[in-house]
């Protein structure tokens, strides 16, 4: 067990990756988009403003994830720590990460509501849907959409080092594809209606519910992947 | 002698990538407390081998054991090993420092004083960057993890590449006095064998992925000569001896022959007016090798009949 | 000083020897230890154990216990028998072999052999092998 613990602490070498790139980009996406908001608020439109300056740091999560295995793995392998060692442990360093991500976005969901969107009515933290479960709902939910990119790009890098890039290329183009039929399909039953109705009953809570079992699934995948991945 | 303990017993271990057999029904034991050469060609096998007995890499088949138990995701027996790659990879924005502090969360052994004057030694720049130091400053790192986290069995995969004949001189004979006062097992990988012939206690020669050669140093340091002299006279010595090589310019020849001198022999070699050379550990493993793939070429082609 | 193609306990173990002989390690004298032995030449200690343990086996050294290894008494006389026997085939044989070649008799040798012990100073300075 302590091992598993001393793996998050080798991931938190990287501190480029795992904390100021993530930082740096939350920080900068929440200053441009306020900014954006200022200017168009001054300028007499009302709002409120949403924008999608908060996915930002999500997205960068996927890069953390890809480098969590890439630049990690083959040093790990030479500390002698097991495959299962360093699986738990960069997973409990994504939680930890995913935590703080998911505190601060409740929180300033929190703080912009009190505030009336930071008084120009601009909404970076707190979007509607998400909010309306309270911050506990939202922490939850923006814990697992961060543990969920975070797995995404993890995975994605196992199957990349176990198998190829020609391997990972074909899946993507493949659920890309079978988005894409889903799509036509929800169309072609003019079902668009049903499928947002289904979305706000299910809330942010029963959405990030779903996010948790996929993240759990593709985390299985990763692991056994993992276990006859060479360094 | 003190009695052998085992500590790694490999049996008819394979390793096979599509259409390459990398190891090839090897067997062999690693006894405790002892410094191993691991030599052999480039792609002879040695570090696949090194790499299945650290659960790095897979067998194809056969069993390997470490310290009686199967080292795949067995941290009881992981933690016991260390591994230092040939161009080992190291965390993007990792310092030197972070890769030994690592070292020093994983290796329950680790020393951190003989971390800092092997530092020291090696001239290691604390400050820069590992994916920036030079292929020297790189294997030194290696080289200081290895020796620093006095595992009980660690490999060494030529991770000295990158060192000069100086730092080289500093690896073996920090290895040897740390050694001595700490006794672990120790494999070294090697292409530079007469640099280490003094240093192994056994040899274990492994080319095109099938062990040639395991002895100890001693038994096979005096197990070759070079004869020297007229060819007619060398010929008739060398009769009914395994050869390994022969040269000849003009009416002089140069055989290396297998086979430990006599005082007899020596006798029938002065009075021939034959000069004995001694071979070295170096030339006797490179002769043997390449007259192993003379014969498995010959037997190759046999089949091919 | 460490020879190819001979085993390297033996040459640890005439290293040794040697010393005994020329009378720089005396009798009852402490030994070198074999860490010792193995850091001076920088080899494996336990090729440097072995060259001691085969010494202590033929009654060269022996060993005082939780002290180390010491030169026995009479080594130095068990050596020189033992040389003196070998003499003949590590230095005569060669010589005589050397000797036929360049058509030299055994009289013409050893005339050389009563001239060059005649005149010691010379051939020390002049004999730079």
């Amino acid at each position: 067990m302590n091992r598993t613990v001393n793996v998050v602490r080798m991931q938190l070498i990287n501190k480029q990756t795992f904390v100021w790139v993530p930082l740096i980009v939350l920080g900068a996406s929440f200053a441009m988009s306020i900014a954006i908001y200022a200017v168009l608020y001054n300028a007499g439109i009302p709002g409120p403003f949403y924008g999608g300056g908060s996915q930002a740091p999500l997205w960068v999560l996927l890069f953390v994830g890809v480098s969590s295995l890439t630049l990690t793995f083959p040093f790990s392998q030479a500390m002698s720590v097991t495959r299962r060692e360093f699986f738990f442990g960069t997973m409990l360093a994504a939680a930890m990460c995913a935590v703080i991500l998911a505190a601060v976005f409740a929180i300033g969901g929190m703080v912009e509501d009190a505030t009336n969107g930071w008084g120009i009515n601009g909404y970076f933290f707190a979007l509607d849907w998400v909010v309306a479960s309270g911050p506990l709902g939202a922490a939850f939910f923006y814990f697992v959409m961060a543990m969920l990119i975070f797995m995404l790009g993890f995975w994605s890098a196992t199957i990349y080092k176990r198998f190829g890039a020609t391997l990972l290329t074909t899946i993507w183009v493949g659920i890309g594809v079978l988005m894409i039929a889903g799509f036509w399909a929800i169309g072609s039953f003019d079902a668009w209606v049903e499928m947002f109705t289904w979305f706000a009953e299910l809330g942010a809570v029963g959405f990030a519910a779903w996010g948790l079992l996929l993240t759990v699934v593709l985390g299985g995948i990763s692991y056994l992947t993992l276990r006859r991945t060479v360094p | 002698m003190t009695t052998a303990t085992p500590v790694i017993e490999v049996k008819n271990l394979t390793k096979r990538y599509r259409d390459t057999l990398a190891v090839d029904d090897v067997s062999f034991t690693i006894e405790k407390d002892t410094i191993y050469g691991l030599l052999g060609r480039n792609g002879a096998g040695k570090t696949t081998v090194m790499s299945i007995l650290t659960a790095q890499n897979f067998a194809t088949s056969g069993d390997v054991r470490v310290f009686g138990e199967r080292p795949y995701e067995n941290a009881r027996v992981l933690e016991r090993l260390c591994f230092v790659r040939e161009s080992q990879k190291y965390p993007d924005d990792a310092l030197a420092k972070h890769a030994f502090g690592a070292a020093r969360l994983f290796f329950p052994n680790w020393n951190e004083e003989l971390a800092r004057q092997l530092i020291e030694d090696f001239q290691l720049p604390m400050k820069t960057r590992i994916k920036k130091m030079s292929r020297g400053q790189l294997s030194a790192v290696g080289v200081i993890i290895g020796l620093a986290a006095r595992a009980e069995i660690t490999f060494f995969d030529e991770p000295y590449l990158g060192l000069d004949a100086v730092a080289r001189q500093i690896f073996y004979d920090r290895l040897l006095e740390d050694y001595t006062e700490h006794p672990r097992t120790v494999i070294l990988s090697s292409h530079l064998i007469d640099e280490v012939a003094n240093i192994i206690e056994r040899v274990l020669v492994i080319d095109r992925g099938r062990i040639i050669m395991n002895e100890e140093t001693d038994a096979v340091r005096n197990r070759a000569a070079n004869i020297v002299g007229d060819a007619n006279a060398v010929d008739t010595f060398v009769r009914g001896r395994e050869v390994l090589h022969r040269e000849s310019l003009g009416h002089v020849a140069s055989v290396t022959v297998l086979g430990a001198l006599t005082a007899e022999d020596r006798e029938r070699l002065a009075a021939a007016g034959l000069d004995v050379a001694p071979v070295s550990l170096q030339q006797l493993i490179v002769r043997t090798t390449q007259h192993a793939a003379a014969g498995a070429a010959a037997s190759d082609e046999g089949a091919l009949r | 000083m460490i020879e190819e193609g001979r085993a390297l306990f033996l040459q640890i173990a005439e290293s040794v020897e040697d010393a005994i002989i020329d009378g720089s390690l005396a009798e009852e004298a402490q030994a070198p230890s074999t860490n010792e032995l193995a850091a001076f030449y920088r080899i494996n200690p336990a090729t440097a154990a072995k060259g001691v343990a085969m010494l202590a086996d033929k009654g060269v050294l022996y060993k005082r216990r939780g002290i180390g290894m010491f030169v026995a008494p009479g080594a130095r006389e068990l050596l020189l028998r033992e040389r003196r026997a070998a003499f003949a085939d590590r230095f005569v044989d060669p010589l005589l072999a050397e000797a036929r070649k360049l058509g030299l008799t055994p009289d013409d040798l050893a005339q050389l052999v009563r001239d060059r012990a005649s005149a010691p100073a010379a051939t020390t300075e002049g004999n730079v092998r």
